[in-house]
């Protein structure tokens, strides 16, 4: 008797095979409409959207500009970083690397400190001569638009809660002043 | 010896599909698929003929229209206006009394903005999708036209990467 029921639980515990297509069927049904719907290249935009306790102190920053911030950027000579405040003109320039390129290290670390100084300011005029490739001042707005280092944050008064909270933006409002000039 | 013969072949006519290894691809490329689905109210498809710039940039286009600068042709919603020879504008398209002003996109653009259908007039929004080898001055003439016909909110777009 111990004998035969041994044997019957050998023989349920046995291997069997998982029926695998229907699943598969699923699946070939929606790798197509997956495949369809899918972006491989996702297009982004820049703009000025930006979340509201940052929008707000933009405009707030709008009505009465305490500092200005403005780079002057060309091809021979670098980025000249231009800042008004007060009456008083601050100029730096960053000059270019050994090959020529856009010292985009040092220009990140010049805004940060610049925003740090002035954590109200969020507009930053571009002013770049004719011959500078887009893809370069694409690259530039990046820089000034956040801090890199994940780390560094910048204080902002939220008047909706009424206390002072923290952004990684720095100068997410990119005007190109010199669009309208002849 | 004729009847033996038809039973080996009658045994080779069916057999078992292992579909193991075959539902396992399709499990990573549904993987793959979700990853990459979008949800975006509008799909911008990139021209053929344009190199987009790479942003860190994180905010999807809005609906609106869009106009493309490859380095030979300026188009609006895919409709040719104007030729660009080595990367600019022709002289025939630009007006003499002003260099930055391009007249058939100022033509077509002020149409659009007086129709009441268009897609983004009513805010003044504008997507330009521009070649990333193109120096400021040609798009410096896109944004100044685009201003000056009613159209100053001129949106940038990018290719997400770092």
């Amino acid at each position: 008797m111990r004998r035969r029921g041994f044997k019957l639980n050998n023989h349920l515990s046995q291997e069997f095979e998982l029926d695998l297509a229907p699943l598969l069927a699923v699946m070939v049904k929606l790798v197509p409409v997956l495949l369809v719907s899918s972006a491989f290249v996702q297009v982004m935009m820049i703009e000025t959207d930006l979340p509201q306790v940052v929008k707000e102190a933009i405009q707030k920053e709008e009505k009465k500009p305490s500092a200005s911030v403005q780079l002057d950027i060309n091809g021979k000579s670098g980025i000249r970083v231009i800042v008004e405040k007060a009456g008083n003109q601050n100029i730096e320039v960053i000059g270019l690397k050994a090959d020529g390129s856009f010292n985009y290290g040092q220009l990140q670390q010049k805004l940060v400190e610049i925003k740090i100084q002035n954590p109200e300011v969020f507009r930053v005029e571009l002013n770049p001569e004719g011959n500078i490739p887009y893809k370069e001042i694409v690259k530039i707005m990046d820089e000034a638009r956040k801090a890199r280092d994940k780390n560094t944050h910048f204080p902002v008064y939220d008047s909706k809660a009424g206390k002072e909270v923290e952004t990684d933006y720095m100068f997410p409002d990119v005007v190109f002043v010199n669009v309208m000039e002849g | 010896m004729r009847r033996s013969r038809f039973k080996l072949k009658a045994q080779n006519s069916t057999f078992a599909l292992n579909i193991t290894s075959m539902t396992d691809m399709f499990t990573i490329m549904l993987v793959f698929l979700l990853q990459t689905y979008s949800t975006s109210d509008m799909q911008v498809i990139p021209e053929k003929d344009i190199n987009l710039p790479v942003s860190n940039i994180e905010i999807t286009p809005p609906k609106t229209m869009s106009v493309s600068l490859s380095r030979k042709e300026l188009k609006l919603d895919g409709r040719t206006i104007a030729s660009l020879d080595d990367g600019d504008f022709s002289k025939l398209d630009i007006d003499s009394h002003d260099m930055n002003f391009i007249k058939p996109l100022f033509n077509e653009l002020s149409k659009l903005e007086k129709a009441e259908t268009t897609v983004g007039a009513k805010e003044g929004n504008i997507l330009m999708q521009a070649d990333s080898s193109l120096s400021y001055q040609v798009i410096r003439k896109v944004m100044y036209t685009a201003s000056m016909a009613g159209f100053p909110k001129l949106k940038m777009a990018t290719v997400a990467g770092e």
